[in-house]
């Protein structure tokens, strides 16, 4: 008798520990998820929805020329449309010269043995100490110095890759079998060729992650096109942002439909490849370790 | 010798070239990207040296230092600085920490709940700020909130105009944009430790609490060291939330963090050597917490 009841009681304390943990994670979850709800609201509300009191979740009057007026600008020059361009096109080219450039360096670091390798993984890694504050400006000045403020290659080339994606390259290939290599090269195969056929091709999983991580940290790049895009339409997303927010007129809805266009296409790779996202962070920490 | 010998010998100096070959455009880069622009930076900062000027810059010593060192207005970006760091860190950490627990040990809908708390994480630090502006206003949803909890309707908590209350809201959006990450890198560092452990210790009666603070948190500490580092890092690196936030009219002195400061110093005032003192000092403190997180790592290894 005795026994049965502590069993009830067990599952009880099991049920009750687990409701609880529930209400906290939701709750929090909502939290979370609160503002984000309110941007898409709010991108279709006009001002005085938004900033009414007590706050209506739907919007009365649904507002979709908040979403004109955002991608038209308030002195109406459409640039927005240019500077999303602008961000597509130096996201999109970091990210492929990122996992390119990786897979390269990480490939003779994992794959080839000649004296001074240690000294130069080593070399590659201790540039992760440095933060990008550190290194803005004397980088300003070389990009001036080469005549590339508001140019795409000013933009991109400072990024062209970094260490973290060489370091997961590496470990990525250091357990590919030797063997097929080596079968390659018994078959006469250039190393060039062996790169390009065997190793780029079967890096896959890897070179998802980087490019993905390397996208979405250009695409939330703002620092860099703030000093070296000084023209409007050279200008990306983050930098249009800060711009369209800092104006005095700006009115609420059409900054919140600025936002939401911004995020659209980071929440449909979110959505589309979130084991990516979920594990990159993964092989982040695995990598830190 | 034999001929096989020097075959194979010619063979391996043939792919010890192919290597150099590889790691060469790396090598190029972060000469050109990394290591020329850090050495810039020390050498800058003992120079006079003004943005875009032709004048030849002007070699001042430790000068730069001892001024940026005497100014109450760096000290201010310190103070700025920390705050914000120390004040983020410990929600962060805390927070993440019992998420990854809570969520590690559920059943279901796990994958529902880490992609909930990670979403803001996606969105860009722009995105972010520019969202919190308006939740911030005077007639947002955080006063709203706030007095619904409190039950005060119609206070303005000003939390971009007072000076404590914005370096509070900064330190929200922080929080609320980053918790889901790190709570991703404690879940993969529970999922690490071994099930048979808990399990022992589920037969032996041991309750959550207890096998949370006798077996999850001890054999986490090596996620846990870098987990922190990681959030410190990534505060000292703040910038978009305060940079906006500010354009907006948000007083500058309470959230002037060394980032800020140095972006504002080098294209405002367009003084490159003492923007470079502030870059190198920042740059030194996250040198010396890489290499407390190292230690911290080693001397764990030497215990295990």
């Amino acid at each position: 008798m005795k026994k049965i009841g502590s069993a009830a009681a067990l599952r009880l304390m099991s049920f009750a520990s687990n409701a609880f943990a529930w209400l906290f994670i939701g709750a929090f979850a909502i939290l979370v998820l609160v503002p984000l709800v309110f941007m898409a609201g709010a991108s279709l509300m006009p001002p005085a929805e938004i900033m009414k009191m007590p706050y209506d979740w739907i919007p009365h009057e649904w507002k979709w020329s908040n979403y004109y007026q955002a991608l038209a600008g308030n002195d109406g020059s459409w640039i927005y449309l240019r500077n999303i361009f602008n961000s597509l096109v130096v996201s999109l080219s970091i990210a492929f010269t990122t996992v390119l450039l990786s897979a390269l360096v990480g490939y003779g670091l994992a794959k080839f043995d000649f004296k001074g390798k240690n000294a130069v993984f080593m070399a590659i890694m201790a540039t992760m100490m440095i933060p990008f504050e550190t290194v803005m400006i004397p980088l300003y000045m070389i990009a001036v110095k080469l005549g590339l403020q508001d140019s795409y290659a000013g933009l991109i080339l400072p990024f062209l890759m970094n260490a973290f994606g060489v370091f997961l390259m590496r470990q990525y290939l250091i357990t590919f079998p030797s063997e097929i290599l080596d079968a390659a090269r018994i078959d006469g195969c250039s190393e060039p060729r062996i790169f390009r056929e065997v190793v780029f091709k079967n890096s896959g999983p890897a070179a998802a992650t980087l490019a993905i991580l390397a996208f979405r940290q250009q695409w939330d790049n703002l620092l860099w096109p703030l000093l070296i895009a000084q023209r409007e339409e050279m200008k990306t997303i983050p930098a249009y942002i800060v711009k369209f927010a800092a104006e005095k007129n700006a009115d609420e809805g059409a900054m919140m439909a600025v936002a939401a266009i911004a995020s659209i296409p980071v929440f449909a790779l979110f959505f589309t490849l979130s084991k990516y996202f979920l594990g990159g962070s993964a092989v982040y920490s695995a990598g830190k370790e | 010798m034999s001929d096989k010998q020097t075959a194979a010998r010619s063979l391996e100096r043939g792919r010890a070239r192919w290597g150099w070959i590889f790691v060469a455009p790396g090598l190029l880069f972060f000469s050109v990207f990394s290591f020329y622009p850090i050495l810039n930076a020390f050498y800058t900062s003992f120079f006079n040296k003004k943005l875009l000027s032709l004048k030849a810059p002007k070699f001042v010593g430790v000068q730069n230092y001892a001024k940026v060192v005497a100014s109450p207005d760096f000290w201010n970006s310190v103070r700025a600085t920390f705050t914000f760091a120390l004040g983020a860190f410990v929600p962060l950490f805390l927070l993440s920490l019992i998420f990854a627990v809570l969520i590690s040990s559920r059943r279901r809908f796990k994958r529902a709940a880490q992609m909930a708390l990670y979403s803001p994480a996606v969105l860009s630090s722009a995105v972010a700020a520019l969202i919190w502006l308006l939740v911030f206003d005077p007639r947002g949803l955080a006063n709203q909130f706030v007095n619904w909890i409190a039950g005060t309707p119609g206070i303005d908590r000003k939390w971009l105009a007072d000076a404590t209350m914005v370096q509070i809201s900064t330190i929200i959006v922080y929080v609320w944009k980053y918790v889901g990450y790190f709570t991703i890198l404690f879940i993969t560092g529970i999922g690490k430790i071994p099930q048979s452990v808990n399990e022992a210790a589920l037969i032996d009666g041991a309750g959550p609490l207890q096998r949370f603070f006798r077996i999850t948190l001890p054999l986490l500490r090596p996620t846990t060291v870098l987990v922190s580092v990681m959030i410190l890092i990534q505060c000292l690196k703040t910038f978009s939330t305060q940079y906006l936030f500010t354009q907006r009219g948000a007083p500058i002195g309470p959230v002037n963090v060394l980032t800020l400061n140095i972006y504002n110093t080098a294209l405002r005032d367009q003084n490159l050597g003492r923007a470079s003192v502030m870059s190198v000092l920042l740059f030194l403190f996250m040198l010396f917490l890489s290499w407390a997180q190292l230690r911290f790592s080693r001397s764990e290894e030497a215990e295990l």
